[in-house]
């Protein structure tokens, strides 16, 4: 079980919920098990094979911008969160 | 367009040379003299990145004419100290941690060292006003003035009584 | 220092000379515009005089004609660059975008926009021949000011443009605004009604340049073979080679990026502006090409950081601030891109707040694309909630760090985005203050006044790959391909030293360049010594492991029965049959060859940053010139591998937050054009604007990595700016909201002039 917190914006595709818990082991299989409660989901965050590049995901609060397919060990949080770049 | 002959003494050598006379003594010793120590900061006096020693003055290479150096002595980085045998300046600069990029390290060292050619216990105010046309981004110029001051200290102590 | 729980290490916490020293106060270092290949030419760029046109016409017989010139080129020569966007290292990249920013297709967007480049045979030829390149401009009214490029009767850069939601929508009208964010947590509304004292105010910050000393610069070779050889002043090697690759269709394996020593760059040389170019004109000429940017063109066509206007509401209650609600709009410049999210993220981070609401705008104007700066977007979201916290707490009557303290993020704090806090040492800067003899100083004289700031960073993690090749005598040469710009050559030694047990003077590490070293991510995010530190600690292990093998066959012990400690390999049962690092060393080609240690890794467990701040000022009542009298700095450092460079990190954060706060602004007239693209104009802190820096280095271990190293570069940007201005407040009474507080502003506002 791998939990997802939905940001405000994106809250409305789920009837509101803030966080929802999903049975998937990659980043990838979280979106597409999201896609499947509120359709067309997934095309909103993916493109191109990567998570838009305006956003990025917090995996256990550590922000990484590309990890679509790495492994998710049960209990991980993720968070969708606007993409950071550093100096 | 026609280069102009000059002569001059260059870190302690006789040195000829060709240039252009709209051509700055930083772009004579980058482009012509292969002497890259001094940097273009920003090309109009305001960063000492480019800072040589021209008769014993710091200058800011980038407002002399390269033409303006005939006859004269002149001392860059390169002529300081080279490994093995470094100025006590950069030495401390290594310790002290003074430098991070480094690019305007060359600058520093050329200008602290006419600094205490001159006088030889600067206080850290002396120092602070002495540097102020050198710019420095990295290190907010804490260790740089205290690489500065412990330079004047041992160059005192190994002085002859 | 304050020291949590902390091993005891033989080389990690040393204070070693760097390796690349020497080279630099010789002024032997190779910095990228010192690079001379032979049959070397130069090249220079054609600029837009306006900040916002139509490029009708772009005219190059003339200068094509001149003697010395040898190649001119315009976008026409760029191959056509997709809408799409690509993944490039740290960040994504639109490739339509970044090929327009390189060289303007049918508008210029700002002044100093590339629209065409020369090369020649000497440099002063080609600054000639930009002159008879003949550009015909249709210009159009710029917009300059986030608010002003917000309203709905703006005139707009890219009719194409609409808002982005976080989900992905677009809204129905085109827009300046590129983006919108927002974090939303509890109810900002009923916490604000049942607060005890609620304020609301409004801060603008002005667009600010990193200031590196070195200007951008490129050398390219297109070689007879078809490949590309690129010396290049970077951040990040192989980032430049992906963006190169893409933007001129080349396949990654042809192109070569040679890192040159870099001359500081704080974020700013991370995007690529030059090596498309110099490439170009390399290819048309046949000989390498040599492009630097002169100052001014640093400052017009460069990537500073975003103006901000923010507007910021807070309420307490019984001494716990309850409530923030913030909007936050935050200059893109002339592409999307600024760092709003990241504003919105760090504005609260330091504080345990329960109720929030934070929306940020990402909008385009007519002034250069904005890259990253040191900690991007948390400084001025720093400013304003600093600023207001310092103002609101003064009403409650408690100190500005108590408050602090009894507010702060603690492990398991759940920030904004609704993700716990690991361990961090928020709160353990706070108290360090508290007790630091700065604080406990009595602040006394006219016109004089201590202000306090704290603020967060992120870090990085990201990918990095190195290897470390143990040579016969024992010594070893360590191979990174991340950028050493402060001093990373030193702590990634320290940290492979500690890891295999030998010393500092025995190992030389190198930056190489990108065909010799799998892919590193740029040196930002403070990623280097932590993340290419995980690298180094894993290579070091893998020779340990090599080690144990080469050891059982010299000792005829069995594997199973060896242990790596300090620098040998010893028998677990009999300590007296050992072998030495240097031994094995020697017989590696007897054993079964070189022995060479490698990792390579996308970085985990990045731990965050915390800075408390304090800074007392005097304000000339005459002149409105702020003086800094005295500033210390506490920061959670995790673990100080080279504690004199962590110093260094936070004396030169401190020192750009201070020139952010007092004098550093870009200042455009009406029509956009840039008035103070010089070092005279645009003020940074001289040796004379400073006093020394006090530290006061916190280390509470980050758990993510072995050593407990925290990213230390970025974080002492964020509290200056507040902590000059509450300070400021403090010694005038008056509170500005606008940066800088130059004297002119000090004077105008403390008098209504």
């Amino acid at each position: 079980m791998v939990v997802i917190i939905i940001p405000a914006l994106m809250r409305p595709y789920f009837d509101g919920a803030n966080r929802l818990e999903v049975e998937a082991s990659t980043l990838d299989a979280v979106l597409r098990a999201l896609d499947d409660r509120s359709p067309g989901f997934y095309e909103r965050l993916v493109e191109d094979g990567r998570v838009r590049p305006e956003l990025a995901i917090a995996v256990n609060g550590e922000v990484y911008q590309m990890a679509l397919h790495e492994r998710l060990a049960p209990g991980t949080q993720l968070t969708i969160v606007p993409a950071i770049g550093g100096g | 367009m026609r280069r102009t002959q000059v002569q001059a003494t260059i870190n302690g050598e006789r040195v000829e040379f060709l240039c252009e006379p709209r051509q700055s003594l930083l772009e004579v010793l980058r482009e012509e003299l292969n002497l890259t120590g001094a940097k273009e900061g920003c090309n109009n006096g305001n960063c000492g990145a480019c800072s040589v020693l021209l008769n014993g003055r710091v200058v800011n290479s980038c407002c002399v004419l390269g033409v303006e150096l005939e006859g004269a002595d002149l001392t860059t980085i390169e002529g300081i100290g080279q490994a093995g045998s470094l100025h006590p300046l950069q030495q401390t600069f290594l310790e002290e941690a003074a430098l991070q990029c480094g690019i305007c390290t060359p600058g520093f060292i050329v200008s602290a060292k006419a600094l205490l050619d001159k006088e030889p216990h600067p206080d850290e105010h002396r120092v602070r006003w002495w540097l102020a046309n050198n710019l420095c981004r990295c290190t907010g110029y804490d260790k740089i003035v205290r690489a500065v001051l412990k330079a004047a200290d041992q160059m005192e102590e190994v002085k002859p009584v | 220092m304050t020291t949590v729980d902390r091993p005891s290490y033989k080389v990690i916490g040393t204070r070693p000379i760097r390796p690349d020293g020497v080279e630099k106060v010789t002024g032997q270092a190779q910095y990228g515009a010192d690079i001379r290949p032979p049959g070397l030419v130069y090249g220079r760029i054609v600029r837009s005089p306006h900040a916002h046109a139509r490029i009708l016409s772009i005219d190059t017989s003339e200068a094509e004609a001149m003697p010395g010139v040898l190649a001119v080129v315009t976008s026409r020569d760029l191959p056509t660059a997709a809408d799409k966007v690509e993944e490039l290292g740290e960040t994504a990249v639109n490739l339509r975008e970044l090929s327009e920013n390189i060289l303007a297709h049918d508008k210029a967007l700002y002044h100093g926009h590339a629209v065409a480049a020369v090369a020649a045979t000497s440099s002063q030829i080609a600054a000639e021949a930009v002159t008879r390149v003949k550009v015909t401009y249709e210009v159009l009214p710029p917009v300059l000011d986030v608010r002003d490029a917000m309203r709905p009767d703006a005139p707009l850069l890219n009719e194409n443009r609409h808002t982005k939601a976080m989900d992905g929508s677009l809204s129905e009208k085109p827009s300046n605004i590129a983006s919108v964010v927002q974090f939303k947590g509890g109810d900002v509304e009923a916490a604000f009604a049942a607060a005890d004292h609620v304020l609301e105010r409004e801060y603008s910050t002005s667009m600010v340049h990193q200031g590196y000393i070195e200007p951008h610069n490129s050398t390219a070779n297109w070689n007879s073979d078809g490949t590309l050889t690129i010396w290049t002043s970077t951040q990040g090697s192989f980032v430049v080679r992906a963006q190169v690759a893409q933007v001129l269709k080349l396949p990654v394996s042809r192109v070569r990026v040679i890192p040159m020593e870099i001359g500081g760059g704080f974020g700013g040389k991370i995007p690529i502006y030059l090596d498309p170019v110099a490439a170009l004109l390399s290819k048309k000429s046949g000989r390498p090409v040599q492009i630097t940017m002169n100052r001014t063109e640093v400052f017009q066509a460069s990537g500073p950081t975003s103006g901000t206007h923010i507007k910021v509401k807070a309420g307490i209650k019984d001494g716990k601030l309850t409530a923030v609600q913030a909007t936050l709009s935050y200059e893109a410049g002339a592409y999307p891109g600024s760092p709003v999210g990241a504003g919105c993220m760090c504005m609260i981070s330091p504080y345990n707040v329960e109720n929030f609401d934070l929306t940020g705008y990402d909008v385009v104007v007519n002034k250069p694309k904005t890259s990253a700066y040191r900690a991007p977007g948390a400084p001025a979201a720093s400013f304003a909630i600093e600023s207001l916290l310092d103002e609101l707490v003064k009403r409650t009557g408690s100190d500005p760090l108590e408050f602090r303290l009894s507010n702060s993020s603690r492990e398991n704090t759940t920030m904004v985005t609704g993700v716990p806090f690991p361990r961090i040492g928020a709160e353990e800067t706070v108290r360090a203050a508290l007790d630091s003899p700065h604080y406990k100083s009595p602040m006394e004289g006219p016109n004089r006044g201590r202000g306090v700031a704290s603020g967060f960073w992120f870090n990085a993690g990201l990918q990095s790959s190195v290897a470390v090749s143990v040579n016969p005598d024992g010594t070893v040469n360590l191979i990174q391909g991340s950028i050493d710009i402060g001093g990373t050559r030193a702590s990634l030694s320290m940290q492979l030293a500690e890891t295999l047990g030998i010393g500092y003077d025995d190992i030389r590490a190198t930056v190489v360049d990108t065909d010799s070293v799998g892919h590193n991510d740029v040196t930002g995010g403070s990623r280097t010594t932590f993340a290419s530190g995980l690298a180094v600690h894993e290579a070091g292990l893998d020779i340990q492991r090599q080690m144990v093998q080469r050891a059982s066959a010299l000792l005829n012990v069995p594997e199973d029965n060896l242990e790596y400690v300090g620098a040998e390999v010893r028998s677990k049962s009999d300590p007296s049959k050992r072998i030495s690092f240097t031994e094995i060393a020697s017989k590696s080609g007897q054993t079964g060859g070189p022995i060479v240690g490698k990792a390579s890794l996308s970085a985990r467990g990045v731990g965050a940053a915390f800075g408390t701040h304090i800074a007392d000022v005097e304000v000339d009542p005459g002149t409105g010139k702020v003086t800094v009298l005295r500033y210390t700095a506490v920061q959670d450092v995790g673990t100080a591998i080279h504690p004199a460079y962590v110093e260094g990190q936070i004396h030169g954060g401190v020192a750009q937050g201070v020139g952010w706060a007092i004098n550093e602004e870009y200042y455009y007239d009406e029509q956009g054009h840039l008035l103070n693209s010089s070092f005279l104009d645009y003020r940074m802190p001289t040796t004379l604007d400073l006093p020394m820096i006090e530290t006061v280095l916190v280390e509470v271990p980050n758990p993510g990595h072995p050593y407990g190293v925290r990213g230390v570069g970025e974080v002492p940007i964020v509290p200056p700016l507040a902590a000059i201005a509450n300070a400021v407040a403090d010694a005038t009474g008056h509170r500005f909201t606008v940066l800088p507080l130059s004297p002119r502003r000090i004077v105008e506002e403390l008098y209504g002039l």
